[in-house]
């Protein structure tokens, strides 16, 4: 939520000065602007901090790219943050895998937002996970241990480790 | 290492596994590494390869960018897994007779010569380049000090010893151990390089200092 949004303005080389404020029982992120009601909403306020960085190609250079990391953004609030049981953790894994299998990024060749969000939302998940399902799930596997060596992405969270030499799984 | 034959599915094999954990062939970032092994790919891989060919289309689109790329092109054989050799286009052995024709007379002899030299020399290298470890042997020796005396300053002792700065030698922690008498001997840890550095050196650069050490022993010596 909030943390993540500081974690966001630093990556981004935002200066500091932004203020938030939580909503309601899920403790929804609310930006406080100068003028106006304020933003509210983690996707919202991310995506509006992409454009305040200027560096809008964070949200997809084409229109399917960009239809793509909304897709992301959309997954990481709803699925990510609202389900949260053993199961639920399995599915998004599982979908996540499919989905990387022929894909570097989440949106193909490009690094964006939805890459960052979703590296913020599933690294408890992914600091959990034993070496069988890392294995289990090689491509979320690789493509986490991409994005935590992006440079400015991991700061002060902690560094999943990934074993090189494969222990379990000898057919794919 | 290498991928084995890039041009053959096997070769491909062993590419797509090592990318199965891997964006990239270094690091993250695409670097020359990348564009090196890309274009000893004759055509992308096929669909069941599919981190191959998933590595194959990211490369692709970093295709108007591959001369800015990080890094240096090298050879096939720096890259990959490290106990695959790189075969990709691998040189056939040259037809000898052409060449010792041109020395006239003993030709059958010398062809027979040339060629078991040759043969020699190419597993002599293979052996080398096979042998030549992927890590470098370290180890780690825990040295002890003595000085002559309970009066010897201590703190300029371990100057001293930490002053001797050798290609291989890192220093470690150390700490002071009473033996009696309110004599004290320095026992400092260090990690050297096996081929580079070895405990007779240690012990001659250490005793060199006279002035304050009185002998010098190995208290433990534990490979890494």
């Amino acid at each position: 939520g909030v943390g993540e949004l500081a974690l966001l303005e630093k990556l981004l080389g935002l200066p500091k000065g932004n203020k938030y404020g939580v909503q309601g029982e899920r403790k929804i992120p609310v930006l406080q602007t100068n003028n106006g009601p304020g933003l509210t909403g983690l996707m919202t306020i991310a995506a509006h901090l992409v454009k305040q960085a200027k560096k809008d190609q964070l949200l997809g250079s084409t229109a399917e790219e960009k239809a793509v990391v909304q897709q992301w953004l959309e997954y990481r609030v709803t699925r990510v943050d609202g389900g949260s049981s053993k199961e639920d953790t399995r599915i998004i894994l599982k979908d996540l895998n499919i989905h990387l299998e022929d894909k570097v990024y989440l949106a193909g060749n490009i690094f964006t937002l939805a890459d960052i969000l979703m590296y913020y939302g599933l690294h408890h998940v992914m600091v959990d996970l034993t070496v069988q399902e890392k294995e289990k799930y090689l491509n979320v596997s690789r493509w986490f241990n991409h994005i935590q060596h992006y440079p400015g992405v991991r700061q002060h969270l902690s560094n999943v480790i990934f074993i090189k030499n494969r222990l379990y799984t000898n057919a794919h | 290492m290498g991928f084995g034959d890039l041009k053959s599915t096997a070769g491909l094999r062993v590419l797509n596994d090592f990318l199965a954990d891997r964006s990239y062939i270094e690091g993250y970032v695409p670097s020359q590494a990348d564009i090196a092994v890309f274009e000893a790919i004759a055509a992308p891989p096929p669909a069941d390869l599919f981190h191959a060919l998933r590595w194959y289309n990211h490369i692709k689109s970093y295709e108007k960018q591959k001369a800015s790329l990080p890094g240096v092109k090298k050879a096939l054989g720096k890259y990959g897994p490290a106990d695959v050799e790189d075969t990709t286009g691998a040189a056939t052995d040259s037809k000898d007779d052409d060449d010792i024709d041109l020395f006239g007379s003993d030709d059958e002899e010398e062809s027979e010569e040339a060629k078991k030299l040759r043969e020699e020399r190419l597993a002599q290298y293979e052996s080398k380049k096979s042998k030549k470890p992927a890590v470098v042997a370290k180890s780690s020796i825990l040295l002890d000090v003595k000085p002559w005396d309970d009066e010897t300053d201590m703190a300029k002792l371990e100057e001293c010893v930490r002053s001797i700065q050798v290609d291989g030698l890192v220093w470690g922690s150390s700490k002071l151990v009473p033996v009696g008498y309110g004599i004290k001997k320095l026992q400092i840890q260090c990690v050297v390089e096996d081929d580079k550095v070895g405990t007779d050196m240690l012990e001659e650069r250490i005793t060199a200092f006279e002035d304050y050490v009185q002998s010098m022993d190995v208290a433990a010596f534990n490979k890494i």
